[in-house]
């Protein structure tokens, strides 16, 4: 038994493991940035592959199987990762092999059934992120509600739909998505959330950590995939946040800006209508703010950075976002804005 | 020694523990140890940890220890390889090891 | 000192389960590799896992080596470094091009002998020759150190830098052979063959085995411990050969309590070679389990 990396950009590599996947009824993700095969002589007998911190794709033959193939290839997709200085680690896995992680030292945390499980090497890794969100605002009187933004950046259009929710609910939560795949930086993002909504006295601002639009969580947010995978991505964003987020903060109502555009985010805003009901959380859609008949989104107010049209920006973005959009520290986004032609 | 970054060393095969050492500022040192053994065992392995910790002078840092029913001196060995990665310390001080 | 070399059973440095079992299939020798057998960034934690190793477990009679990494890498030297402090029996030098080689790392091993407190020249060595030019200049790299006990020859890069694939029958590498066998026999020391990669193929390894015993080396390198007993059982003399050899032995006792000076058996004298060869059959013998008179040696 052999253990080679798979070239992910030669050929013949990536097709003996396509092919080994495909028998499988597993295809290869398209955000996988390394994968490993093993091989009994010519032939792939198991394999695993990493996206980030998301471990997935892993598959063994049957005739390998009890062989501590799965434990091999688990092990050198777990060594790359240290490697690359990342210890809190995510499987994304079919729910046969549930017991496979587990025995490995994974824990559950949460279920598709009969699509996906999502695991995770911390015993206590989501207990610990919901505890840092603080629950002391459980016991808050009146009706706890929630948005989950990536504001890239934040703009008038997000500040309309949080005024929104906060009017309605005693106390918002807003949950800001932390995977560093946007133009703006993650930490840029967040701050600006904060600096946005400063002047309302019942938001409180969080990070989205790995457990909300991650890439453990929602990977489809940051591709493009076929819907089949998207809608399976969303159940499971969905079922961590109403299962296990939503009931510690005692959160009760979702609300959401209306997606014209995207459409991963429209198969995942229609599945939450079907879904979060059912934990008891009750979604408000949200018409966009509009300027000029078009809705205010922040992807309009990258195109309006790229084409310089500061006046337009100005128009779309609150002061705190547009002071720092024309201040020092914006001047690498902006200038990769101009060079980069990304949905995000 | 200070950890500066995560590190890794070892492996889920049998007989062997996958350490992950990560930085645990103004925590100590916190301790999780996942073992079949642990009635048995947890005991002495934990002592080996705080042991090699103490040894090498780290105070401050989470460590993670998946044992699959290794030794004690592959626990040791995987246990301080993690400590110098985490450290950034390519060459181990031999005359101080035990 | 260690006679018998008929097996060294390479265990890969990273693998804790091999490493703490290996000596369970009783090779004569167990190689822990640091070299090709461990992956780039795991040499830290395969030299770390054999040292501990070393340090903890009884491998009993069970011979140890360690196979360093060169000092033309970054790890050679913090391999010594590191296993002389966990002392094994031999360090195996790996692609040893010339007598020079040899001094090099014996130079280090010396350093930290003296280091620890440990009497120099306690660490015995092993040259691996892997190039041409290790194979022509085997004859000095034999006699390179008091230190060395043995050299090996190791075929799956050498095979390539010859412009040439391995072969079934190994003609490609009669001359290597040949040649580190001489060097070896003319230094006193132990030749030891290369490693037969297709584990599944058992006829070619015993085929391989009987050729190169037939040359006169003293053993192979094996990478499965089912290779072991295939290796041993190939090594044990035939009933005849150790009933000459203990003929031969008891001949020269029996000569000596009578205070002769020069011995013959059957006209002919019986000299050095011919004595080391009736030991070494009879230690063979011994070791695999054939009856024969252990008084005698």
């Amino acid at each position: 038994m052999e253990f080679r990396t798979v070239v992910l950009s030669y050929p013949p590599d990536r097709e003996s493991l396509e092919r080994f996947l495909g028998e499988r009824g597993l295809s290869l993700d398209p955000d996988i940035d390394y994968a490993v095969a093993c091989y009994d002589g010519a032939e792939i007998v198991g394999a695993g592959a990493l996206s980030g911190y998301v471990l997935k794709d892993i598959a063994v033959a049957v005739e390998a199987e009890g062989a501590g193939v799965a434990s091999a290839i688990v092990s050198h997709l777990l060594a790359e990762e240290g490697r690359r200085g990342l210890s809190h680690l995510f499987v994304f896995t079919r729910p046969a092999a549930e017991a496979t992680f587990v025995s490995l030292g994974f824990t559950v945390v949460a279920r598709v059934p009969q699509r996906v499980v999502l695991l995770e090497n911390r015993e206590e890794g989501i207990e610990q992120y919901i505890a840092a969100l603080g629950s002391e605002r459980t016991t808050v009187p009146g009706i706890s509600g929630s948005i989950v933004v990536n504001c890239n950046p934040f703009t008038l259009g997000h500040r309309y739909l949080i005024e929104t929710a906060a009017r309605e609910c005693e106390v918002v939560h807003v949950f800001v998505v932390d995977e560093e795949r946007s133009l703006f930086p993650a930490d840029v993002r967040f701050r600006l959330v904060q600096e946005g909504v400063a002047g309302l006295g019942n938001v409180e601002v969080h990070h989205g950590d790995k457990y909300i639009i991650s890439a453990a969580t929602f990977p489809s947010y940051f591709l493009k995939e076929p819907s089949e995978v998207v809608a399976t991505h969303a159940l499971l964003d969905l079922t961590i946040f109403g299962g296990r987020i939503a009931p510690a903060l005692g959160i009760t109502r979702r609300f959401v800006g209306e997606e014209p555009y995207c459409e991963v985010t429209g198969t995942y805003n229609q599945i939450m209508q079907q879904l979060l009901p059912d934990f008891g959380i009750e979604v408000t859609v949200i018409p966009r703010l509009e300027r000029e008949n078009a809705a205010i989104s922040a992807s309009t107010v990258r195109n309006a950075i790229r084409d310089d049209n500061l006046d337009l920006v100005r128009s779309l973005v609150p002061p705190s976002t547009y002071e720092f959009l024309i201040s020092e520290e914006a001047m690498p986004i902006v200038r990769r804005i101009k060079t980069v032609n990304s949905r995000h | 020694m200070k950890i500066e970054r995560t590190g890794m060393a070892g492996s889920l095969e049998s007989s062997d523990v996958l350490v992950t050492i990560d930085p645990n500022v103004g925590r100590g040192v916190e301790v999780v140890l996942k073992s079949i053994a642990e009635s048995r065992f947890g005991k002495q392995i934990r002592l080996l940890i705080e042991e090699t910790l103490s040894e090498l002078e780290v105070v401050e840092a989470r460590v993670q220890v998946e044992d699959r029913s290794a030794l004690d001196c592959t626990i040791k060995a995987r246990l301080v390889t993690a400590i110098h990665r985490a450290a950034k310390m390519s060459h181990p001080d031999w005359e101080h090891l035990s | 000192m260690k006679t018998l070399r008929r097996t060294m059973l390479y265990v890969p440095g990273n693998r804790a389960a091999m490493v703490k079992d290996a000596h369970i299939y009783r090779p004569d020798t167990l190689m822990f590799d640091l070299e090709d057998g461990v992956p780039y960034p795991e040499k830290d934690s395969a030299r770390m896992l054999v040292y501990y190793a070393l340090r903890t477990i009884e491998y009993g009679d069970v011979e140890t080596a360690v196979r360093i990494n060169g000092l033309d890498t970054p790890y050679g030297r913090d391999d010594i470094e590191a296993i002389v402090r966990a002392k094994p029996d031999l360090i195996r030098i790996p692609k040893t091009d010339s007598a020079d080689s040899v001094r090099e790392v014996e130079q280090i091993i010396e350093e930290v002998e003296r280091k620890i407190g440990l009497a120099v020249g306690t660490i015995k060595l092993f040259a691996a020759i892997e190039t041409p030019l290790g194979v022509m200049n085997a004859p000095e790299i034999a006699r390179a150190s008091a230190r060395l006990v043995g050299i090996a020859l190791g075929a799956e890069d050498l095979v390539t830098n010859l412009g040439t694939t391995r072969s079934e029958d190994g003609i490609e590498l009669l001359y290597a052979r040949s040649r580190i066998l001489f060097a070896a026999r003319a230094a006193g020391i132990h030749a030891i063959d290369t490693v037969y990669s297709d584990v599944c193929n058992d006829e070619g390894f015993i085929a391989e085995t009987r050729l190169i015993k037939q040359l006169g080396f003293d053993g192979k390198s094996v990478v499965q411990p089912h290779q072991i007993d295939m290796a041993h059982k190939i090594f044990t003399p035939t009933v005849e050969e150790v009933r000459n050899a203990e003929r031969t032995l008891t001949a020269l006792h029996a000569a000596e309590e009578r205070g002769s000076g020069v011995i013959a058996l059957d006209g002919k004298m019986i000299d050095k070679p011919m004595v080391t060869r009736a030991r070494r059959i009879l230690e063979l013998a011994l070791a695999s389990g054939v009856e024969a008179n252990k008084e005698l040696l």
